[in-house]
């Protein structure tokens, strides 16, 4: 009783309310969008993550999920858990400053929005990127999508502060059930992304790329089309080793997460994740335990090697 | 209906949101104060809001919340507890949320009138939160015809004479106000009414037979403006009597269970009496910081002769919910308090004979505790003999997980029984 909790700002009290316009998650797609939305386009756009006195220590998490056919409701399995993952990350200390950014992920070679992606938010804003995102149905039918194009723009179209500064990859995160196609072609990236690529680029080594900044992870659900393919989960094995995760139950993804986040962090091992989960009364525990299992112990290091400095300082010359 | 038996802070909040985790409540009225109201909900899982408008059972989806007309309306605060909710995983706080269009509005003016006059009084401050409630409440009882209210929102040259009149009159007597122009403050206003359902008086009594309903109250019936120890009182009636007269007036006078929340130790926020203090006590309160309006949060020991007070002038309950049991379990010396030095019983007089509580207030503020040789062992047991009322919940955390219904607490259960929505 008795705090004035809440601002009483008179002038940003106005947005807000124009701002909760009562709108259904997915509002973009279920309005029968067949476009990427402006603020979702990959074209000439970069990602940042960045530091603020709010939140001087960001910790980016990347999500990219495939919105074809067979994974379509992944997305409001997300949106709906969104608040959960939230809260594992903040309130039980799993990460600083988590900045979350989302995207989609369908088939260039067919789909009308082949990748979509959010900005890195701390907020619930990150919950209206959720929903401009076009869910696609579709998908190319040849088990195969565009995982590459989404690999190549988090390598090549990504800044953030933890790396900058600190040394320290973020999280990224593929939720698909399919193969990634052998190479990122420079004419789709062209077409897409924009930049001038000259030539194209192997899987293997735009995986090599992004791993350089970001922990990189894939997530199989188990029930989805392709996953009880073994092709699809030793394809991702071979790229990703044991970052490649076996879901038996999609709706855990927002714990698998966050579990992952807390274990990367060091802020806590794996049993003491799976209590929380618990207590939180989660029914994923079994779930995630399952998938994690591989994870456990075996932790990135702490920090990477600092990114190479630009400036050529009096180092010592090798002849 | 769930009201708090001491200084407010017992933990409300708590209770409303166990009851609507448990049963299908339609709605949640609040039925008196405002926005200074700060019930404490913590979800299970982790998540955290502090409720102020919006009622304590909001995180369970689907339940509404009813602003009656008993309660100052601070469309402002509003936006912002909103905001939080939506980040807290409550998107749709508004699509559930009623405003009875003849609440008074709280509004920026208020506020900085509030805050002048307490900052006038030093030290000899009273409490208030500084949000302005009981300057929205004394300018409508000055004004009644003229008293900005939620209805006017929707008529912005009414909201804006009314506005301008509150600010004019304001001014006159304290002096310039630290409050933004009448021309920044109507879009806020406007743009209020356009995202909220104002419904009139007779909206509550579809809700009461839709389903069932809690009334949560605000603050503190130790802090009532007629029963409360003035001048340290809030402007509001904080006994279940705006909830009775709402029910009345829907024809269901009566039928409501009454519970009275109480904490196993005293507390109180604010300046004003609390015979049983002590400083001694290693205690905080995690929602509760010292800010500039009220000073400290302080503790004491359980305050029987108090509390029988408060149940004597809310006018009886049915049970009680005790909460903070995990403090008596973490081995405190925590005493009961049965009679005071000079006092063994404080007995309700007539309401609005504010000498005579001014005089009661005096003897408080000299009088001493006297307490039970030993510590209470079984806590609910010792209360609800001290107070002749069952405690039917006990609490022991800060979640709907941690409460225990009691064998007493069929009164409860019973509750929904021939109320479900058909």
């Amino acid at each position: 009783m008795g705090s004035g909790m809440w601002s009483t700002d008179v002038y940003t009290a106005a947005d807000r309310y124009r701002r909760a316009t009562g709108k259904s998650a997915f509002s973009y797609s279920d309005s029968g969008a067949k476009v990427v939305h402006p603020q979702l386009d990959p074209r000439d756009a970069t990602r940042e993550s960045r530091d603020s006195a709010e939140h001087p220590q960001s910790t980016p998490v990347a999500v990219l999920f495939d919105v074809t056919g067979s994974m379509g409701h992944v997305p409001r399995t997300l949106q709906a858990k969104l608040p959960q993952l939230l809260g594992l990350l903040l309130r039980q200390g799993y990460a600083r400053d988590p900045q979350i950014m989302f995207g989609a992920i369908g088939d260039a070679t067919c789909d009308r929005v082949p990748l979509q992606v959010g900005q890195f938010e701390s907020d619930n804003r990150m919950d209206d990127d959720l929903g401009r995102i076009v869910l696609e149905g579709g998908g190319g039918g040849q088990m195969m999508e565009s995982y590459e194009m989404a690999l190549y723009f988090m390598a090549r179209r990504t800044v953030t502060d933890s790396w900058e500064k600190r040394g320290r990859r973020g999280y990224l995160f593929i939720i698909g059930d399919e193969l990634a196609y052998p190479a990122v072609k420079a004419a789709e990236v062209a077409r897409l992304i924009g930049g001038d690529p000259r030539e194209d680029v192997p899987v293997r080594q735009i995986v090599d790329e992004v791993t350089r900044r970001w922990d990189t992870y894939y997530l199989l659900p188990a029930g989805s089309h392709y996953s009880g393919n073994r092709k699809v989960l030793d394809f991702w094995r071979g790229l990703l080793g044991q970052n490649a995760l076996e879901l038996d139950d999609l709706d855990a993804v927002c714990e698998t997460i966050a579990l992952t986040v807390g274990l990367g962090e060091q802020a806590i091992d794996l049993d003491t994740g799976l209590r929380d989960l618990d207590r939180t009364g989660s029914t994923a525990t079994r779930t995630v335990s399952k998938a994690l299992a591989r994870l456990n112990g075996a932790r990135r290091a702490e920090v990477a090697e600092l990114p190479a400095s630009r400036t050529t300082g009096g180092g010592v010359v090798r002849l | 209906m769930v009201v708090d038996l001491g200084y407010g802070d017992a933990g409300k909040g708590t209770v409303v949101d166990w009851l609507c985790a448990n049963r299908p409540v339609h709605t949640v009225v609040r039925f008196n104060g405002g926005a200074q109201a700060a019930h404490n909900v913590v979800r299970p899982d982790g998540r955290h809001h502090t409720f102020a408008q919006f009622g304590a059972g909001t995180f369970h989806p689907g339940v509404r919340t009813h602003l009656s007309r008993y309660v100052v309306v601070d469309p402002l605060a509003l936006a912002a507890e909103a905001d939080h909710l939506a980040a807290v995983g409550v998107p749709d706080a508004f699509d559930r949320l009623t405003v009875d269009g003849a609440a008074l509005l709280a509004t920026p003016y208020h506020r900085a009138a509030n805050q002048a006059r307490e900052t006038a009084r030093g030290a000899d401050r009273h409490g208030s939160c500084g949000q302005g409630v009981g300057e929205t409440v004394a300018y409508g009882l000055a004004h009644p015809d003229e008293a900005p209210r939620v209805a006017d929102c929707r008529s912005p040259e009414v909201l804006r004479r009314r506005l301008t009149a509150l600010r004019d009159r304001l001014t006159a007597e304290l002096g310039p106000l630290d409050a933004p122009p009448v021309a920044d403050c109507l879009p806020a206003c406007l743009a209020f009414a356009e995202r909220v359902a104002i419904v009139d008086g007779s909206w509550l009594a579809g809700a009461l037979r839709a389903g069932p309903c809690v009334f949560e109250g605000a603050q503190g019936v130790l802090l009532d403006e007629w029963h409360g120890f003035h001048p340290y009182t809030t402007w509001s009636t904080t006994t279940f009597a705006n909830a009775e007269a709402l029910l009345a007036e829907a024809g269901l006078n009566g039928s409501a269970i009454r519970i009275g929340v109480l904490r196993t130790v005293t507390t109180r926020h604010g300046p004003g009496p609390l015979v049983t203090e002590d400083p001694s006590l290693p205690l905080a309160d995690p929602h509760n910081p010292t800010n500039p309006w009220q000073g400290r949060f302080r503790f004491g020991h359980f305050d029987a002769v108090a509390h029988a007070y408060a149940l004597a002038v809310a006018g009886g309950v049915d049970g009680l919910a005790l909460t903070h049991l995990d403090l008596a379990d973490r081995g405190l010396d925590l005493r009961i308090c049965r009679r005071y030095d000079t006092l063994d019983r404080l007995v309700p007089g007539p309401a609005g004979d504010l000498d005579r509580q001014a005089a009661l207030t005096a003897r408080l503020l000299r009088a001493r505790p006297r307490y039970d040789d030993v510590a209470a062992t079984d806590w609910p047991e010792a209360v609800g003999a001290a107070l002749g009322a069952p405690v039917l919940l006990t609490s022991h955390g800060p979640t709907s997980a941690d409460k225990t219904v009691r064998k007493e607490g069929h009164l409860i259960n019973a509750w929904c029984i021939g109320r479900a929505p058909s």
